[in-house]
């Protein structure tokens, strides 16, 4: 069958930058769809995308779909014809319908009757017939975050729509897009290339575009030469790019055809908080950041533009100049910030409602502030947090926040130290948004560690206390967030604090739930531990669900203990005796289950002298043993050593009920042989329920 | 104001409200000032290519060249407001399926961004000048960069991008999808597509361009403060910005921070509000248009004089909210029961004319100019 590329481009008027990769990605996406549903066979599908054009070349696109045998079922026979065999009008309506008589139509038999068919063949249909179809499905696929309209139309779009090339092989295909006749002439550059460039067949689409377009369809390689730009002209300024990850993507969305260039400014403004030069930079005008090999800025910058100008000194120029107002408006608010003091602004925080039934900011920072002394005094640690917390939301009312709301929390750490603060204060409250997204840092100090818990612990209490626990994948109070921020501040941090208590301290400081307070705080527990569940299977690839639940079906209060025992029925799974010891557990809760005991207690004391085989005589002497054993290793959270020791009870476990049979008709025996394993499972219940475990 | 758990950690929901204006439309543009390259004399020069030498040589041939494009130059209104997109010539012309076109300078009030005439790129008191045109053209994109090139920026060297930046006013009841177009970095003109205004979906839309003149100026000019803008250099002498405008801003500064009656404020909003409910309750949507834009500016003076709370201030935006909402709609019934003429007796003659137009104009043609642009 005949193949040959087909080019899609749509021509459009500047794309929104953030949403560029994901639009490119996704028209692929729905074009491949459409393709593969109407069984027509291609090569791989390239994807490009530029600030005025969302473009995919399919190659080996099939001119035509093959043929397809089908066949169409009419009526069951019994409908079809009389008891005389004559075709009654069912059959004739069918015939007809196919374009045959009767006697033309076959039958199909199953085991549930006999029909009327009609053997044929689907012809297959021209590629470009379908074409039109694919792209226009391919479009209404699109994630666009808000639609627009434009003139006097009703077709909605991310942006207006100009032109639309619809090229397969040499071929236009006779299409409409938005009101856009499809043809084979492209655009190039707004101002640096040809307006119009004819193509004769998708090959020539990515070089004459860069050759007579002056435009870089391509984003990967625009990105890739605007990151070796940027760094190469950094590196002739004798720095190194600041933060040039979080750009990149957005600086290649924004141009089509990228010239990075040197810029300066005034370096006394230097003496700004260096995140506040960053912003100023990074914000608005997406400049990059230069800075010595030690991370010291420079007074340099570099931005890129979108045109390789006439007269480039112009372009450095303008951009000097915008920047300049930008760090004298930083200066400013640091100037007149730093006249008023943290603590001053307290009572202002009254006015700004935290959330309905919540109460003001000032009303969280206090509640903070009560829940940080609680986890200070727990830990014995970070007593400066509870003044940290007063003064934690502070700097929201600041002039520099207000313009670079990134800094939150960063500038009320530089202001806490203006005012004289402890170093301790300042640097809990500089930190304790951390950890702010996915592989973000973690508070370094104490203090700032125990800040950022109360903090998020004030706010999944109080979100939970008002009802409003997230559903689904909406979470707009940034729940989900800030239970991970807890369990990663807990655990990498080895804070070996009690979850429970704090969750319930932060509970009863909510002004709403009180009657509701212990429901609420466990719900909290589960809440958390949840993304307990999806922190340690995402940094964990070998650990299976199942070790999770063994360790969660004891409800650890602290995370530190909940991750050592995780451990240690890990290293458990590696033992030889792992697997008998799991299953004879399985066992066992079954029997006890049957029994009538929970399983979990041991409901009567064992009494030796009941016993009567030689292989309960000698499991209930080990089990003693071992019991012996571990009671200190368990006292130290010794959990490895704790399994470990409790191994050595597979033989005995694995004679006994090789031996010995538990549901004895004499009661005596039987309530005996319970509580013997009954005991048994409690030894290994102290550590985790490996009854529940996947080799069980 | 009420904020939500996530907006509690997204201060700029608080702060920047506090610190701009608050019911202006637009963010205030920031003004800064661009040398050009061989323009340390001032010619009177006005033809084409030529960069505008004064600030009036500035806005003549913006109305040249929007007159040209068949726009109704109209004149600033005379009332307080925030913004260009205040003018009716523009929010309210926006609501219907009336074709309309027009521009005009209009003076804009930011009681908030007064500096006292210290500082070089802030004022309370500044221009923009403003093109709103419904439909939205085809080609508007580039009647704009055509507009830049009369006013002698070059494309050719100057780095001029169409940047997203969406527009919303939950004031109005209004938003847009748009771009910020930056010169060389620097954001000279907002450009959007409405798409609702006071409640109503915009249908058709109307494409609005807001030029800040204040910024252009110290660009063409190559002055670094607002106030060393040539305004003209005739045969009367050379008068500048600050000779015009220095004075007021000290001044209108002193009175808008320090001793604007703040009583007096609150009960004049009281009463604006008032005046335009009943206003609205006669049908009178062009009146009580006017007491909402009074309402929005003591808004405005009272931010600045700091006598609203953050807790009052969202109270105050949804009671000038309600008042735009409502007024849109009279405005829509007013047009209505006019039976919507202008769609006759613009539209139609609009359409004969394009099509006329096509059918002379092949489309290379047409992207030649694009080009030459």
């Amino acid at each position: 069958m005949s193949s040959a590329d087909l080019l899609v481009e749509i021509g459009t008027e500047e794309l929104p930058p953030k949403a560029l990769a994901g639009l490119m990605a996704a028209f692929t996406e729905g074009l491949r769809g459409a393709i593969d549903a109407a069984n027509l066979s291609h090569g791989e599908i390239r994807q490009y995308a530029s600030p005025r054009r969302l473009t995919a070349i399919v190659e080996d696109l099939e001119h035509e779909q093959a043929d397809r045998a089908v066949t169409r079922r009419g009526p069951p026979t019994t409908v079809a014809f009389d008891g005389d065999g004559k075709p009654l009008p069912a059959a004739t309506a069918f015939a007809s319908k196919c374009g045959v008589t009767v006697d033309e139509l076959g039958r199909e038999r199953t085991d549930k009757g006999e029909w009327l068919c009609f053997e044929t063949v689907d012809r297959g249909r021209p590629a470009a017939e379908l074409i039109p179809a694919f792209v226009e499905q391919a479009l209404a696929g699109l994630p666009i975050p808000k639609p627009m309209r434009w003139g006097d139309g009703d077709g909605e779009f991310v942006r207006p729509v100009h032109w639309v090339v619809l090229l397969h092989g040499e071929q236009v295909v006779d299409a409409a897009v938005l009101g856009v006749a499809a043809g084979r002439v492209t655009r190039g550059h707004r101002f640096l290339g040809r307006a119009r460039i004819e193509l004769r067949h998708p090959g020539e689409y990515l070089d004459k575009l860069e050759t007579e377009g002056r435009v870089i369809a391509d984003p990967v390689r625009r990105r890739r030469m605007i990151c070796e730009g940027v760094e190469a002209a950094a590196a002739e300024a004798g720095g190194v790019v600041v933060e040039g990850e979080s750009l990149y993507d957005e600086v290649a969305a924004l141009v089509e055809w990228p010239v990075p260039m040197l810029g300066s400014f005034d370096p006394r403004y230097l003496k700004l908080p260096r995140e506040a030069v960053i912003s100023t930079l990074t914000g608005h005008q997406r400049y990059f950041p230069i800075a010595d090999a030690d991370g010291t800025l420079k007074p340099l910058f570099v931005t890129v533009a979108n045109i390789e100008s006439l007269d480039p000194a112009v372009v450095r120029d303008g951009n000097e100049r915008v920047i300049r107002p930008r760090l004298a408006d930083a200066e400013f608010f640091w100037e007149t910030d730093r006249k008023r003091s943290l603590a001053s602004r307290l009572d202002q925080l009254k006015d700004v409602v935290y959330q309905r039934g919540l109460g003001s900011l000032r009303d969280k920072s206090a509640r903070t502030a009560v829940i940080a002394a609680a986890i200070s005094a727990a830990l014995e640690l970070g007593r400066d947090a509870e003044r940290a917390a007063m003064l934690c939301k502070c700097d929201l009312l600041t002039g520099m926040v207000g313009e670079f709301p990134e800094l939150q929390g960063t500038m009320g750490g530089y202001y806490a130290r203006a005012d004289g603060e402890s170093d301790a204060v300042a640097a809990a409250i500089g930190e304790h948004y951390r950890p702010g997204f996915a592989g973000d840092a973690l508070p370094a100090t104490d203090d700032g560690r125990v800040l950022a818990l109360a903090d998020r612990l004030d706010t999944l209490a109080g979100a939970f206390a008002l009802g409003k626990k997230p559903s689904g994948n909406r979470d707009p109070f940034g729940l989900r967030r800030a239970a991970l921020g807890i369990v990663r501040i807990l655990v990498e941090c080895g804070l070996d604090l009690d979850l429970k208590t704090a969750l319930a301290t932060a509970v009863a400081e909510q002004p709403v739930g009180g009657a509701d307070a212990d429901r609420i705080a466990e719900a909290l527990y589960d809440y958390v531990t949840d993304r307990l569940r999806h922190y340690f299977l995402e940094r964990e690839p070998g650990l299976d669900t199942e070790t999770f639940d063994a360790v969660m079906a004891r409800a650890p209060a602290s995370l530190v203990d909940f991750e050592q025992r995780l451990e240690a029925v890990q290293a458990f799974i590696g033992l030889d005796e792992a697997q008998s010891l799991a299953a004879a557990n399985k066992r066992i809760a079954n029997i006890l289950r049957q029994a009538g005991s929970d399983g979990a207690t041991e409901v009567h004391e064992v009494r030796p002298e009941l016993f009567d085989d030689e292989a309960e005589k000698a499991l209930h002497e080990a089990l003693s043993k071992a019991a012996d054993t571990v009671r200190p290793m368990l006292a130290e959270r010794r959990y490895t050593d704790t399994l470990r020791a409790l191994a050595a009870l597979r033989e005995p476990v694995d004679r006994f009920f090789d031996d010995v049979m538990v549901m004895a008709d004499d009661a005596g025996l039987r309530a005996n042989r319970l509580a013997l394993l009954a005991a048994l499972r409690a030894r290994f219940l102290d550590v985790a329920d490996i009854s529940r475990l996947s080799i069980a | 104001m009420v904020l939500t758990d996530a907006e509690a950690h997204r201060p700029g929901a608080i702060a920047t409200k506090g610190r701009r204006g608050v019911i202006p439309a637009r963010k205030p543009l920031y003004f800064a000032a661009l040398p050009h390259p061989g323009t340390g004399h001032r010619s009177m020069s006005v033809e084409s290519g030529q960069p505008a030498q004064t600030f009036q040589d500035l806005i003549l041939r913006l109305q040249q060249f929007w007159a040209e494009r068949g726009c109704v130059i109209l004149q600033p209104y005379d009332k307080e407001m925030g913004a260009g997109t205040f003018h009716p010539a523009t929010f309210l012309r926006a609501v219907g399926p009336e074709p309309w076109s027009a521009a005009y300078v209009q003076p804009s009030r930011r009681p908030t961004d007064g500096r006292y005439g210290d500082n070089p790129f802030r004022l309370q008191h500044y221009y923009q000048y403003q093109v709103a045109i419904k439909p939205s053209p085809e080609d508007i994109q580039e009647m704009y960069l055509d507009s830049l090139a009369a006013i002698g920026i070059d494309s050719r060297v100057h780095d001029i991008r169409f940047v997203e930046d969406n527009w919303e006013s939950p004031t109005l009841g209004a938003w847009g999808i748009g771009w910020e177009v930056w010169l060389n970095g620097m954001e000279i003109t907002q450009f959007t597509y409405f798409q609702q205004v006071g409640g109503l979906e915009c249908r058709p839309v109307t494409g609005e361009i807001t030029y800040g003149l204040e910024r252009l100026a110290m660009y063409l000019q190559n002055v670094a403060s607002i106030f060393d803008i040539v305004w003209t250099d005739g045969p009367l002498g050379r008068i500048s910005y600050g000779d015009v405008y220095h004075q007021n801003e000290v001044e209108q500064s002193k009175y808008n921070f320090e001793l604007a009656d703040t009583d007096g404020l609150f009960k004049a909003f009281d009463h604006a509000e008032n005046q335009c409910e009943r206003l609205i309750a006669d049908g009178l949507a062009l009146p009580a248009y006017e007491r909402m834009l009074e309402a929005s500016h003591l808004f405005n003076l009272l931010d600045a004089r700091q006598a609203i709370s953050v807790s009052e201030r969202q109270r105050f935006i949804l009671r000038v909210r309600s008042m735009a909402r409502a007024i849109a709609e009279t405005y829509y019934q007013a047009r209505e029961a006019l039976g919507f003429p202008m769609v006759e007796s613009v539209g139609l003659a609009r359409q004969s004319a394009q099509k006329s137009a096509q059918k002379s104009t092949k489309k290379p043609a047409k992207e030649s100019t694009r080009t030459s642009a």
